[in-house]
């Protein structure tokens, strides 16, 4: 018996170790990648530019499939730019599951380590409203690449915060007002995930159509719920859009799959966490903070890394990319004048003026942290489910 | 009356897949008095299986076997290797604790819950996977009637669920292994010292309990398409309110409470609104607790003196 025992727990051990295994290994490689190649191309420099980056991602727990993403895109812009710039940055990675406590907690450590220099994330709004003043005491800049709240830029409170993405402010009504404009429905459906991000941008937008006269019948549907028939039958013939600001793309999808099975021909219009090779339904809308960077030539290199990394990228991946690359140079400048500091970071990202980005666009912050000139995107699903943009503004 | 019996379709199919888990559920429970909050997790791991023989076969777009026996592999598959994992789960974790007192193998089986779940994070990551049924079953096949449009894989869903839960009926009341279930769940120690190997009753109840999970994963991802690691918490969460809306311990109790979960969900969502879906149904279920305690088939168990 105690044989089985051991070899059980032998099993549930190799197992763990497998797990643990391919998430620790990953990071350590974009560290020792990063090593060798500063040594490679310091080319005899007595002195390495080495520091360190923390990521704060929801790596586990219900929205793991963003984190995943997000993490993937940080290792892979830190590996691109230690091999460019012969720095030796590593990336610590913080599991905040898209939670204000546990990104509490993630911050606490991270202010406490005095090798990181700089922190891509965190991923939520709420989570960035829980840490601006921890960040700000501890003089350390952080850099999402997908909390939209405008509150967060426009109180003060968080004096070290930046964002390369746009802001609901802009993406809610603007996205009200193309489907109004283009789509023309006399009545039309909206289905909150029950997550802040998709609650808000649903206030904000419900207004506009109200005012416009169209009939709207609000719905809200958890992000857990995969089946989505007993919904799609309320869709009568004269709702001709269905707006789904949701994060889980696969979802979407299903939704658009139940509108095919009970022969519905309503439009959907999603947003930022359904663009991905997951949603696919032709004829449909999707409004992002990012571009698609499988349609900008300059960005074939990331793209064919990404696609090895994290097969199925959609949104939430590039910015974060963007958010890690500007910290990155902000280390680089920093090197050119002694060792880097929290202090001499803050001050080179403040200063960004990268007159491109994997986004497609300039990175240049404003005094509050807000990206100058941020894009929203709308794309249009073809026929082969490829993703065209229509318009970027 | 379309619409309703469209919606009537809906609920029957989500009730026949809450109704198979709750099964295990109640299964568990009548044995051991044991509430395996692992059990959801089992479902989860039943609907990959299922993903990964499509995805053995050449995928949803270009498959290599006839579409039937891909059906049935999967089935077989998911069954087989999550009642394995259901019978290795008990040997490993509830067993040692059986004699412990009832909070140590409660809290153990949350642990196996997480630990499947995180397990199965870090095996396979966070990604949301697609069956893709309509890439190899056509939406066309089924029923279409006006408004009325059920497809084939909701009617299979429905009538394998309901064949499904005849064949445990006969298991339970009409076999040897049935009338050892039911001695070991009416006096555990009554039934040992009249011979029955109370550890092989237990094994062949997490088993059958299991594999029945695991069928019903299959069962979710070929009608609603996507599966992820985190899904059998909410499943399991329903499953258990079945399990005890029908009377836990009780097996057709089970396969109502999971029917009228799943019709009342329906319902509430196309008559009323999706926003208090939730709020309303598990609303009914607390006033029906209050009234009927021992849930709609359950029964008051005996004081012993």
């Amino acid at each position: 018996m105690k044989v089985r025992i051991s070899l059980a727990a032998m099993a549930l051990t190799a197992l763990v170790a497998a797990g643990c295994g391919s998430s620790s290994n990953s990071s350590t490689t974009s560290a020792s990648s990063g090593s060798s190649t500063a040594a490679a191309s310091s080319g005899g420099s007595s002195k390495t530019c080495a520091a360190s980056i923390g990521i704060e991602a929801p790596i586990t727990g219900q929205v793991a499939v963003l984190g995943d993403e997000q993490l993937a895109f940080a290792k892979l812009a830190i590996a691109d730019d230690n091999k460019a710039n012969g720095t030796n940055i590593t990336l610590v990675q913080g599991d905040t599951q898209l939670n204000p406590a546990q990104a509490t907690t993630v911050t606490q450590q991270f202010t406490s380590n005095s090798k990181i220099v700089g922190v891509v994330g965190p991923a939520g709004s709420q989570e960035v409203q829980a840490v601006g003043p921890l960040m700000g005491r501890a003089g350390l800049a952080f850099i999402t690449g997908s909390a939209t709240n405008p509150a967060l830029t426009d109180s003060g409170k968080n004096p070290t915060f930046f964002r390369v993405v746009s802001r609901d402010d802009v993406q809610g009504p603007q996205d009200a007002d193309f489907i109004i404009k283009h789509l023309h429905p006399k009545a039309l459906m909206i289905v909150d995930d029950q997550e802040v991000y998709s609650t808000g941008l649903v206030s904000s937008m419900i207004p506009v159509f109200q005012k416009a006269g169209i009939k709207v019948d609000h719905e809200s549907v958890s992000q857990k719920v995969t089946d989505f028939s007993s919904l799609v039958a309320k869709v009568t013939p004269q709702t001709t859009v269905v707006v789904l600001p949701w994060q889980v793309a696969a979802n979407g999808e299903q939704f658009g799959k139940n509108l095919q099975e009970q022969k519905k021909n309503a439009t959907i219009v999603g947003t930022d966490g359904m663009q991905s090779s997951s949603f696919t339904i032709p004829g449909s809308y999707v409004s992002a903070f990012g571009p698609d960077i499988t349609a900008i030539p300059a960005d074939a290199s990331i793209v064919t890394a990404a696609k090895a990394a994290y097969p199925k990228f959609g949104t939430f991946g590039p910015p974060v990319y963007a958010a890690t690359h500007v910290l990155d140079e902000a280390i680089a400048t920093a090197c050119k004048s002694g060792t880097p500091s929290r202090a001499s970071v803050l001050a080179a990202v403040k200063a960004t003026a990268e007159p491109t980005s994997i986004l497609g666009q300039p990175i240049h912050f404003n005094t509050k942290g807000d990206l100058i000139g941020a894009k929203w995107f709308l794309f249009k699903i073809n026929q082969q489910g490829k993703y065209v943009l229509v318009t970027n503004s | 009356m379309r619409f309703f019996i469209q919606e009537l379709v809906n609920g029957i199919t989500q009730g026949s897949l809450y109704a198979l888990i709750a099964l295990g559920y109640s299964m568990v429970y009548g044995v051991l008095k044991l509430l395996n909050f692992a059990h959801g997790d089992l479902y989860m791991v039943g609907a990959f299986i299922g993903y990964f023989v499509i995805q053995w076969f050449g995928g949803p777009m270009a498959l290599s076997i006839p579409v039937p026996l891909l059906l049935l592999l999967m089935f077989l598959l998911a069954g087989g290797g999550v009642g394995a994992l259901g019978v290795a789960i008990e040997r490993f974790a509830y067993r040692p604790l059986r004699d412990a007192p009832r909070i140590a193998p409660l809290i153990t089986a949350l642990g196996v819950s997480f630990f499947l779940e995180n397990a199965m994070l870090l095996l396979f990551g966070a990604s949301y996977r697609e069956y893709n049924t309509s890439a190899f079953i056509s939406f066309s096949t089924g029923i279409h009637i006006g408004v009325l449009n059920i497809d084939i894989v909701r009617i299979m869903v429905i009538v394998l669920s309901v064949l499904l839960m005849i064949g445990l009926t006969l298991l339970v009341n009409r076999t040897k292994l049935g009338k050892q279930m039911r001695a070991v769940a009416a006096d555990r120690e009554a039934a040992e010292m009249l011979g029955i190997d109370v550890d092989y009753v237990i094994a062949a109840t997490f088993f059958i309990g299991s594999a029945l999970a695991g069928i019903a994963g299959v069962m979710d991802g070929l009608a609603f398409n996507t599966i992820y690691t985190l899904m059998g918490f909410v499943a399991g969460l329903k499953a258990f309110t079945a399990a005890v809306v029908g009377g836990i311990g009780s097996i057709p109790g089970a396969m109502l409470g999971g029917l009228l979960i799943g019709i009342a969900e329906s319902m509430v969502t196309g008559y009323i609104s999706s926003t208090y879906t939730n709020l309303i149904v598990f609303g009914i279920l607390i006033v029906m607790m209050l009234v009927r305690p021992s849930g709609l088939l359950g029964k008051v168990p005996l004081q012993k003196v």
